[in-house]
């Protein structure tokens, strides 16, 4: 019974997947390849040209952002892969309870022998699952750019005078010449997997939304009205955020916004500079003093909102009267 | 009893929306809810189905408690709401695909059998049918389980005479195949065509059960005498009354017809009029000025 309920869920969500799930492919992969085209040193005059302050508004040091690494971690704070994640999550999710309300399918549905916690579990699970594909094809989409591109580097020109310097063993460059450009394959330069915990981020946030938009839907009536307060409690996570990072006196802001989680670049770079940290819950030096939280940590604090909510959103749902379709 | 509820009870606040209603259906028996809008017909099906939660009382269907053992009760039930609302992208096939598949016991081929009765186009998807074309499916989709209790809501209320007809042969269908219907509806005569019992309900309340055969056996005659009325016998003083009665005009409504005629062939009548009391007649006792259809 519960397999026909699952096939029914991907049944009315497969095409919205799909789209989000080519949407994150190819722009991720176009991500890469636009950081392919610019070259490292033009990036840095760049950010060169934008205030001091601005870096606050980034977990990463301008420093890392402007390598291979930093500038692809980027495509995951991106609107289109950020915003098809939570297209996927708000739309699903809200549709839970109170879209199979408010369009009558409900009623028709718990006729049958079946349990709320089944009508629930079965839209979630596909929901969650959609969540992970939509992760797998922003890392899949920066894979295969990786594996597809080729950096443009400008390089100082290989020919050297064939007469030894004494003492040094090296050979004389010659600085009159042109600087040779030459096509670098990105695989050489950067490492897919490094980005995997900016998927496992990506999942996290995604679950989080999810488990919120069921939650609210779980109560209430109107789908119109659950995306709406989803929306609403969206913008100010987002609003509050963006004010804890801008003023030191208003950090402690950064505690009251769930998305202060989120911070994908972070975890690439931790990936990058601090390997033996990449699955951390708790960074600390050999000697045993204290780093910081680990990325694991983070992936922790989303997961739980996630499934406390769609735990709360199962007992709600479970409890409460249905009302005719109106 | 197949179906029982004993005071059970539903309020919104202070609003009563079933108060204290405690009724039992037979297996085997179709049985009618009565009643106008808002008397609490649909929050009584409700509740057997487990959607809404009762602030007192219970119900039960085959001895499980609708509540708390709702999803083996609903193993016993197939349930068609007033308004069935089905999934707008699938087509009229994929629909008794899906609620034949979804149930134990659903019968796909069965379900296409019925469709074909009713004259359903399958290919057509649920969101271009007739609300009455999707009453239909939904119906179609209900019946061919083989729940021993199918709970209809308002099961006619958008189909065409000839449909409607066919929905109640089927309710007889399953009345013979020994199924228990729960059947709601404002039709009056559909009604006391389909059901063995009915309970009218108003504001709530059971207010009155009827057994439709005993309602049979009820006649008013109205006769015009030559002569003074006569007294009534002692013998059908029980079983007669005189409800009202002008210069040489005598209305009676008798329970048995047979003893009355008996009485009358020896009174000086000129001309008399038989007619079943019907429903309409109990039903009015109820809810006069109420909106129903004959």
């Amino acid at each position: 019974m519960i397999h026909v309920l699952i096939r029914r869920r991907i049944d009315e969500s497969k095409w919205l997947l799909a789209a989000c799930s080519i949407a994150m492919v190819w722009f991720c992969w176009l991500r890469v390849w636009l950081v392919s085209r610019l070259d490292t040193g033009r990036f840095k005059e760049i950010l060169d040209l934008l205030p001091s302050d601005w870096q606050r508004y980034t977990p990463v040091d301008f420093a890392w952002l402007i390598t291979y690494e930093g500038r692809i971690s980027l495509v995951y704070d991106e609107l289109i892969v950020v915003g098809c994640v939570s297209l996927w999550a708000i739309a699903r999710g809200s549709d839970c309870v109170s879209g199979e309300l408010g369009r009558g399918t409900l009623e028709m549905l718990l006729a049958q022998p079946l349990s709320r916690r089944a009508v629930m579990l079965s839209q979630a699970g596909v929901t969650v699952t959609g969540v992970a594909v939509l992760a797998f094809c922003a890392w899949f989409g920066t894979w295969c750019g990786i594996h597809t591109m080729s950096a443009k580097q400008v390089v100082a020109p290989a020919f050297q005078l064939p007469i030894p310097l004494p003492f040094v063993g090296s050979e004389i460059p010659i600085p009159f010449a042109e600087p040779e450009t030459q096509y670098i394959p990105m695989v050489d330069l950067v490492e897919a997997n490094l980005f995997t915990p900016a998927s496992v981020s990506l999942f996290m946030f995604g679950l989080m939304l999810a488990g919120f938009s069921t939650l609210m839907s779980s109560w209430d009536r109107y789908r119109w009205r659950t995306i709406g307060i989803v929306v609403g409690v969206y913008g100010l996570q987002i609003v509050i955020k963006l004010f804890g990072m801008s003023a030191d006196e208003l950090a402690w802001l950064k505690f009251l916004s769930a998305f202060t989680a989120y911070e994908p670049e972070a975890f690439v770079r931790i990936a990058d500079e601090f390997p033996q940290f990449t699955w951390s819950f708790m960074m600390r030096r050999s000697d045993g003093t204290w780093i910081g939280y680990g990325p694991m940590y983070f992936h922790a604090i989303m997961a739980s909102i996630g499934v406390a909510s769609y735990a709360v959103a199962l007992r709600i749902f479970s409890r409460r009267d249905l009302p005719a379709p109106l | 009893m197949f179906v029982e509820t004993h005071s059970l009870t539903k309020r919104y606040r202070r609003i009563a929306a079933l108060d204290a209603c405690s009724l039992g259906v037979g297996a085997g028996e179709v049985y009618g809810l009565l009643g106008p809008n808002g008397a609490g017909k649909t929050t009584l099906l409700r509740l057997l189905l487990g959607y809404l939660q009762p602030t007192s009382g219970r119900a039960t269907i085959g001895g499980l408690d609708c509540q708390r053992e709702s999803v083996a009760a609903r193993r016993l039930v197939s349930y068609l709401p007033g308004e069935a609302r089905l999934y707008r992208g699938m087509r009229g096939r994929d629909v008794l695909r899906f609620f034949a598949e979804v149930r134990p016991g659903g019968d796909f081929r069965q379900a296409l059998q019925f469709a074909e009765r009713l004259d359903l186009e399958l290919t057509r998807r649920v969101a271009f049918m007739s609300t009455g074309m999707r009453q239909k499916l939904a119906f179609a989709a209900t019946m061919s389980s083989d729940s021993p209790l199918v709970i209809l809501d308002e099961p006619t209320s958008n189909l065409d005479p000839s449909v409607r007809a066919t929905v109640s042969e089927m309710i007889a269908e399953a009345k013979v195949a020994g199924r228990t219907v729960i059947f709601s509806s404002h039709v009056l005569s559909e009604v006391e065509e389909v059901c063995d019992r009915v309970a009218i309900l108003r504001d709530g309340r059971c207010v009155h059960t009827q057994v439709i055969s005993e309602l049979r056996r009820k006649h008013r005659l109205s006769a015009s005498l030559t002569g003074a009325i006569p007294t009534v016998p002692d013998e059908l003083v029980d079983s007669v009354r005189v409800s009202s009665g002008s210069e040489g005009e005598l209305v009676i409504e008798a329970d048995e017809l047979s003893p009355l005629l008996q009485w009358l062939a020896t009174l000086p009548i000129t001309e008399i009029k038989a007619e079943p009391i019907g429903l309409r007649a109990v039903y009015d006792q109820y809810h006069a000025n109420t909106d129903t259809t004959a």
